[in-house]
């Protein structure tokens, strides 16, 4: 996936110079880095334009706090933070009420089976993407946020916990949670 | 989550030792219903990540750039990166003590001013409306005693002890609609936020309450 596991001297560079409010050196750094944030935001939101405007917000909030950035944390872990802030804020101005499924244990807790493939019941790869693209705008937005981290984007708890501030065995039960309800949900659209 | 499900979790996070893995195999070989939950997460999380990954327009990225020309900090922005950004503290005792009396000098005198405040209900609390019937579970295999405290029993965790089931400790509790903030009390000390929760917000005192909207039938 697309997250820069380790700063490179490139990027440590473009960094300081971006520090020095060099907008030349952030622009470089903006397309290093905005495909992933617009693949979260977008996830996380579920509407390219408006993913789009917070991928904006991020870079133009990252650029003014760069003064405060310590130069001994990831720049993309500091980036998808401040991203997934700004989809918070969104989600909570837009869509205050919407919560898919029930949180309780015990109901995610007996996922129904996805029945097993057969060539009638094999579907393109692109109604299965829609469909748990669907899906994952559904899901409560804290499972969300951890589903799409660990699943989509493909970082590892140790990442998430410093995105996201939360330990770790949080993390790990709210991706559980949103894997039982995703696969519940496929299974029924399956049905 | 039970054991099995519990096994499943970890066997996809790569966390089970060689010795679990063996005897997860066997699990899978003598129970279908392990062998289906194993396969649906696996299909789907290899789905996920199929995902089609979305390219940034080239308006998007002029967009910034043009707007990263005006958002130079000015003298306000200025100030605001320099009150912001991290400092080594540098301190001696003499320094605790001083600001230790001071803090509860302001204390008192804020005990003095202020008149005691009644404490107010922060959830919904609607006449009339019927009872929702809310159940709350936390995993805690090593606790000896989970309470939960929050708006709905006047933060008292006393008032609302949890039932040990197996790992689990649960408690049904009839809530009338509306949100609500809680907190696990494990042992009668330590304060844990419902990782269970689908919404969290900050106490104010740096740490999260977990969220609960109850909503009616």
């Amino acid at each position: 996936m697309g997250f820069i596991r380790s700063s490179s001297p490139d990027e440590a560079e473009l960094v300081a110079r971006s520090r020095q409010q060099d907008a030349e050196a952030f622009g470089l750094l903006m397309q290093r880095h905005a495909a992933e944030i617009l693949n979260l935001a977008a996830r996380m939101v579920g509407d390219r334009a408006e993913a789009e405007d917070i991928v904006q917000e991020t870079f133009l909030s990252a650029f003014k706090a760069l003064p405060t950035f310590r130069s001994d944390a990831r720049f993309s872990t500091w980036l998808y933070r401040i991203a997934v802030n700004k989809c918070k804020d969104w989600l909570r101005a837009k869509r205050p009420v919407e919560i898919a499924g029930n949180s309780d244990g015990d109901d995610a807790s007996t996922p129904e089976g996805i029945e097993e493939q057969t060539p009638e019941r094999v579907l393109s790869q692109r109604q299965v993407a829609e469909q748990l693209e669907r899906a994952i705008q559904r899901l409560p937005p804290l499972y969300r946020e951890a589903f799409v981290l660990k699943h989509v984007e493909g970082l590892s708890y140790e990442e998430m916990e410093d995105i996201l501030g939360v330990n770790g065995d949080t993390l790990k039960m709210r991706v559980y949670k949103g894997r039982i309800l995703l696969c519940r949900e496929l299974a029924e659209w399956k049905d | 989550m039970n054991e099995q499900e519990l096994l499943v979790q970890r066997f996809v996070d790569n966390e089970l030792t060689d010795e679990e893995r063996l005897q997860f195999f066997t699990a899978l070989d003598e129970n279908p219903a392990l062998r289906r939950q194993l396969v649906n997460a696996q299909l789907l999380i290899a789905e996920a990540a199929k995902l089609p990954r979305l390219a940034p327009s080239a308006r998007l990225v002029e967009q910034v750039t043009s707007r990263l020309a005006q958002a130079k900090p000015g003298l306000l922005g200025g100030f605001w990166a320099w009150w912001t950004v991290p400092r080594t503290l540098q301190w001696s005792m003499t320094g605790v003590a001083v600001a230790a009396v001071a803090g509860l000098l302001f204390a008192w005198l804020v005990q003095l001013v202020i008149p005691r405040l009644q404490p107010v209900p922060l959830a919904r609390q609607v006449q009339g409306e019927p009872t929702v019937l809310v159940r709350l579970i936390l995993l805690q295999p090593e606790a000896q005693s989970v309470a939960v405290a929050g708006d709905f029993n006047g933060w008292n965790p006393s008032r609302t002890p949890l039932q040990r089931s197996g790992t689990l400790w649960t408690v049904t509790l009839p809530l009338k609609p509306g949100r609500y903030q809680y907190m696990f009390v494990v042992d009668g000390k330590q304060w844990v936020t419902d990782p269970l929760a689908s919404d969290e917000s900050f106490d104010g005192f740096g740490a999260k309450n977990a969220v609960l909207d109850v909503e009616s039938l």
